[in-house]
């Protein structure tokens, strides 16, 4: 299966993410109570990367004008985004996280 | 003789209330905090104000934000440099009787009140003498029909307390803390400004006003305005006058977000005159939802400093959206005004008009955005901005920005500057009016479009208001 594997499970706490470069995109790897998901690293309000966000729950809040996203859809929950961040099929496999970008 | 110390006037009580510098009785407020912003501060005006838990956050959370941002880069940097956010009272709460003498007030603003003929009672209430407009009469005739109809319409600190299911679930979602620099103050320091709901499917009729609304704080420098139109609603708030305002803080920012659900309308007409020493940076944000419209009438005449761009997203199909502004700079002001409209959805309308007049060696600026969002197909947009200059020493920018992502929009822009003409001044004055009646017929038909949307009083009141400015003003 395609696929990247670009993390340890245990180096990700909960409520925390790390940004990668997978194939030229800039990607975000969330880790919510346990699940991991994926989005583009790329408010769609402004361009700014999202990584100096912060997660609170399954939303991120961008650090630039604030527009949060739900990283589990990447679907724009408030202004000033308008548009969905694209988001990536995450899986585990063992120990590692494995993203197909 | 031996003073006996009460709990409130122990040294250690008195050092605590002189380092926050409150209770200041000789310059007749109940309270004034010190100058400058921390976060004790913060907590001292949430604790005066006897807000919930959830408000004490909110503003904590906005003061980090307001620490954290840099100033803009961008517009009249000069001038926002002069800001000295260190030497601001961030909160004064006036007592119920005045807050200053009538002969503090400019010799210019009465006189400007005289030949407006603002009535007396009303003049003492603009220049903040009054802290209540005697209207009380009318106050309660509206307030009546308002609750018939349950129209939930308050200043914001009272809707905290008696609605805060409501403020809770959209304060703060149109314009988050984060937006910009002076949207976290807001947040953080907020103070007055009104809280309007109406209900689904009703109309309010008559035009909703700050001067109904009886409370202390009309004349916040950080006015918290959220309009909510639930379903198929309709409403029109107007802030402001066109007699000017005068204050003696310097920097007010105001925060205004517009809710307009599905079928709702609102509408939001705000003519600013405040006194020529006021930074005044707002932000003004509406969201329109299926088939709903929000309109703004915004005009620009007083302050030395506005930066104001009314926002409008459109994010339901069938929106629409009109934005309606003027602009007049003089001597010393700039007014960096201009209007933004986001087409997020399909078969949505906007239209920008714009106009601005510069005389006396002012500066204007229309600062303005459209962006169509990919998958808004079949929106139409149509921007019109035109200055008009009234001597060499004024300057006017236009600043158009177009972000278009969809094929099947429609997108017109239109922009003109020009000089006062010299035909058609020579023309009136052949038919008998002085210069400077000319000059103000010109420029009270150039402003046409917008003084015609106004209620009768005050556009009676820019008429006179634009003559005034005018005098002398064709070099």
């Amino acid at each position: 299966m395609a696929g990247q594997r670009i993390a340890d499970f245990a180096s990700i706490a909960p409520g925390t993410t790390r940004p990668y470069k997978l194939d030229g995109v800039d990607i975000l790897l969330c880790n919510v109570g346990g699940e991991f998901y994926a989005i583009e690293d790329y408010c769609t309000h402004d361009g700014a990367p999202l990584d100096a966000g912060t997660l609170e729950g399954r939303c991120i809040v961008c650090p630039r004008h604030g527009a949060t996203f739900d990283v589990t859809t990447g679907e724009a929950l408030t202004l000033p985004a308008v548009m969905p961040v694209p988001s990536f099929p995450v899986r585990r496999e063992g120990d590692e996280i494995v993203v197909e970008v | 003789m031996a003073t006996e110390l009460k709990p409130e006037n122990t040294p250690q009580a008195l050092l605590e209330e002189y380092r926050h510098g409150f209770h200041d009785s000789e310059e007749k407020y109940v309270f004034k905090s010190g100058k400058g912003l921390t976060r004790e501060i913060v907590e001292r005006i949430s604790a005066m104000k006897d807000e919930p838990a959830w408000m004490r956050e909110f503003r904590l959370r906005a003061f980090e934000v307001f620490e954290s941002k840099p100033m803009p880069t961008w517009g009249d940097t000069a001038l926002l440099s002069e800001i000295d956010f260190a030497n601001i009272h961030y909160f004064v709460r006036s007592t119920d009787r005045a807050e200053q003498s009538w002969e503090d007030v400019p010799d210019d603003i009465k006189r400007t009140f005289d030949r407006l003929g603002i009535p007396e009672a009303e003049r003492k209430f603009l220049s903040g003498v009054s802290a209540q407009y005697e209207s009380e009469v009318v106050y309660h005739s509206v307030k009546a029909e308002l609750e018939r109809d349950g129209v939930l319409f308050c200043d914001m600190d009272t809707a905290v307390k008696l609605y805060p299911e409501i403020v809770q679930k959209y304060l703060s979602t149109i314009i988050p803390i984060n937006d910009n620099k002076f949207a976290a103050l807001n947040s953080a320091v907020w103070s007055g400004g009104s809280f309007v709901y109406v209900p689904k499917g009703v109309t309010v009729a008559m035009p909703l006003q700050a001067y109904f609304r009886i409370n202390t704080e009309n004349m916040g420098q950080f006015e918290r305005t959220l309009i909510i139109a639930d379903e198929g609603s309709k409403v029109h708030y107007i802030e402001g006058c066109t007699a000017p305002k005068f204050s003696t803080s310097s920097l007010h920012s105001a925060v205004v977000e517009l809710i307009a659900l599905e079928g709702a309308s609102i509408r939001y007409t705000t003519i600013q005159n405040w006194y020529r020493n006021i930074f005044n940076l707002v932000t003004k944000r509406a969201v329109a939802r299926k088939n709903a419209t929000v309109e703004w009438v915004d005009g620009n005449i007083g302050s030395r400093l506005t930066m104001k761009y009314p926002a409008i997203y459109l994010m339901g199909e069938g929106a629409r959206g009109e934005i309606l502004s003027m602009a007049f700079a003089g001597e010393g002001q700039h007014q960096d005004a201009g209007a933004k409209v986001i087409h997020g959805a399909p078969h949505t309308t906007s239209v920008v008009t714009n106009k601005s007049v510069t005389a006396h060696g002012g500066k204007t600026t229309y600062r303005g955005l459209v962006e169509v969002y990919p998958n808004a197909h079949h929106s139409k947009t149509r921007v019109k901005c035109d200055a008009l200059l009234m001597d060499d020493i004024s300057s006017s920018d236009t600043k158009p920005t177009m972000k278009i992502d969809e094929q099947f929009a429609t997108v017109e822009h239109e922009a003109s500057v020009s000089k006062i003409g010299e035909d058609q001044l020579f023309y009136a004055m052949s038919r008998g009016l002085a210069e400077a009646d000319a000059t103000a017929m010109i420029v009270n038909g150039f402003f046409d479009f917008f003084i015609k949307e106004l209620p009768m009083e005050y556009a009676v009141e820019l008429n006179r208001l634009v003559k005034m400015e005018m005098e002398g003003a064709v070099g």
